[in-house]
């Protein structure tokens, strides 16, 4: 179990993590989730003792990592595929972190047979795609068995087979009863490998919810309405919390009402409405909305097709 | 959670070792040799001692052969001519040290500059353990191989001195000293380059501080005038060994006792920030 209290992490005058608070429970696969400079790997070092909190505490097993008396027995983590030196073979990487806990050869010959490495294992790592990287990291995180595994953006670089293999391996980590954590900011990789999920954006919690209440919960209802009159019925909806975005001639999706309501000020109107279908938010765009105010670094793409129009006041 | 968890970590804390320090030092050790670069520097130093000493032991006898005819300085030769040739095997010294410095500089610096740092103190996170397994393993090893080279520059260099009649007794007292003091001072040179390497966490920032350090300085203190630099370069970690290894004490330079302690400080120093500031810096 990891817990953290107002672990805050400023940089000079940026704050990369702003008193988050959180607990990953055993059992589970708990994901991070947040856009690129959200505060993840930060806060995943101030687990790890590799960097120190301004303020805030941080637990492993209810004790601060560097005091456990075996860490790698403890907590295994993968925070950066490049933690290595790349002039080391993998199995020598391996053997001397092994050594510092007394891990036997032979486990870290399993770990290299687990993660697929035994073609590569004794070849230097400067030659390693960024998958076979990552497999490495994963490699060194189960060396000591841990009962809490961290990894940081594990699927990165991975080919779809390594992103399936480390999908089962996180799932099945979490069956023994481990703690499993891992950042993405892969919304739809976390949907298929999270069972919790907290959601980071520019160091705050925005969510901490099962990966199904934040599904339905914070992503918002739509509904896609098809009429012959679409600027009027625009303009009957439009009021506080109503969204109205006009995809296509005679194509409305709204959002802020729902169907019934819709289809209520269609007829006191005499409006007509050809289709009314609810649209289940996709774990994407909950995601999109939880951290549209977050994100750092914005991308603006301009596409002729689409462009939204705005009803009513937001 | 459920009972099965707990059952698991209480059997787990009570079975797997942890990093203790002869492990961690196991670790750093292994580390140390399945580096190439490690191999091939620590080949090189060897290579330099040795052939430096050929030369120096060639080019003491030609000199030596030149000077027969004039007898003033054949006298001179033969009174100095032990001195001469005791300090042979250790003429590729500056080399050695300049090289096995920079090992230590790198062997932390490329922690940093690799990443491998997140992987070592994550495993120890008690971050002085690593730091000083990996202090000894570089410090003996450096200790160790300016010893064996020096040994066998020595080897290399006797028949080359046989033959222009010149005695070098590998086992004289002298020899001894001068192989044990260098060999101290290397190791000493290259917990220095460990020390820095740590503190700039950058491998060319790294060498060049040694090189400013035991090359630069002792040149520039010189040409700047006044008496303050002259007494201040006696104190430079570079010019400790000559009066270290000197049979007799030079009028104008530190007494031996001076020297080491000097020395000493320069390592002491170094070693005490780098630890301070590996244990307070974010990795």
């Amino acid at each position: 179990m990891i817990e953290a209290k107002g672990l805050t992490k400023v940089y000079g005058e940026k704050t990369a993590v702003g008193g988050v608070s959180f607990t990953v429970q055993a059992g589970r696969v708990t994901g991070f989730l947040g856009p690129n400079g959200a505060g993840k790997s930060t806060t995943m070092r101030m687990i790890m003792g590799l960097d120190a909190p301004t303020s805030g505490s941080v637990t492993v097993n209810g004790q601060p990592f560097a005091q456990h008396r075996a860490p790698l027995r403890e907590i295994g983590a993968l925070l950066d595929a490049k933690a290595v030196h790349t002039s080391r073979t993998a199995y020598n990487h391996l053997l001397a972190m092994a050594a510092t806990h007394s891990i036997p050869k032979s486990r870290v010959r399993e770990v290299i047979e687990m993660t697929g490495l035994g073609d590569v294992a004794k070849k230097k790592v400067k030659g390693f795609s960024l998958g076979m990287g990552q497999r490495l990291g994963i490699a060194a995180a189960l060396l000591g068995d841990p009962q809490t595994i961290i990894l940081d953006e594990p699927v990165n670089g991975l080919d779809p087979e390594g992103v399936v293999w480390v999908r089962n391996l996180v799932k099945y980590l979490a069956s023994e009863g481990r703690t499993v954590f891992l950042s993405s900011h892969l919304m739809s990789e976390m949907a298929l490998t999270a069972d919790h999920l907290i959601v980071i954006g520019r160091g705050r919690i925005i969510a901490d919810a099962p990966i199904a209440e934040i599904i339905t919960g914070k992503g918002q209802a739509r509904t896609r309405v098809r009429t012959d009159q679409p600027e009027r019925l625009m303009q009957l909806l439009a009021g506080t919390g109503v969204s109205v975005e006009a995809h296509e001639r005679e194509l409305l999706e709204v959002s802020g009402i729902d169907p019934r309501g819709i289809a209520r000020t269609a007829l006191e109107n005499q409006v007509m409405v050809y289709e009314l279908t609810p649209l289940q938010a996709s774990l994407e765009e909950a995601y999109m909305e939880l951290t549209k105010d977050e994100v750092e670094y914005h991308s603006h793409i301009t596409t002729g097709a689409s462009v939204p129009a705005q009803a009513g006041g937001k | 959670m459920s009972t099965t968890t707990v059952d698991r970590k209480s059997t787990r804390n009570s079975v797997g070792p942890g990093p203790a320090f002869h492990r961690v030092l196991n670790s750093e050790f292994i580390k140390f040799r399945t580096l190439m670069s490690t191999v091939i520097l620590l080949a090189c130093t060897a290579l330099v001692m040795v052939g430096f000493a050929a030369l120096g032991a060639w080019g003491t006898g030609s000199f030596a052969e030149q000077v027969a005819s004039d007898p003033e300085a054949a006298a001179a030769v033969a009174a100095q001519g032990g001195d001469l040739a005791v300090s042979i095997p250790t003429s590729g010294i500056v080399f050695a040290q300049l090289i096995l410095g920079s090992l230590g500089v790198l062997l932390m610096s490329s922690e940093f500059t690799t990443g491998m740092a997140r992987s070592t103190f994550a495993a120890v996170p008690k971050r002085v353990i690593p730091f000083l397994a990996k202090l000894i393993v570089v410090m003996v090893s450096a200790f160790v191989l300016t010893a064996l080279s020096t040994y066998i520059a020595g080897l290399v260099a006797l028949p080359i001195l046989g033959n222009y009649d010149l005695k070098l007794d590998l086992g004289s007292s002298q020899s001894v000293k001068l192989l044990l003091v260098n060999s101290i001072y290397v190791a000493a040179v290259a917990a220095i380059g460990m020390a820095l390497g740590t503190i700039v966490r950058n491998s060319a920032g790294g060498i060049m501080s040694l090189v400013g350090l035991f090359f630069v300085a002792p040149i520039a203190f010189q040409l700047i005038p006044g008496d303050f630099f002259k007494e201040a370069s006696k104190y430079l970690p570079g010019n400790t060994i000559s009066p270290l290894t000197a049979v007799e004490h030079v009028p104008e330079t530190l007494e031996a006792w001076q020297a080491g302690l000097v020395l000493g400080a320069w390592v002491v120093v170094p070693v005490a920030l780098a630890m301070i500031l590996l244990k307070k810096r974010d990795v």
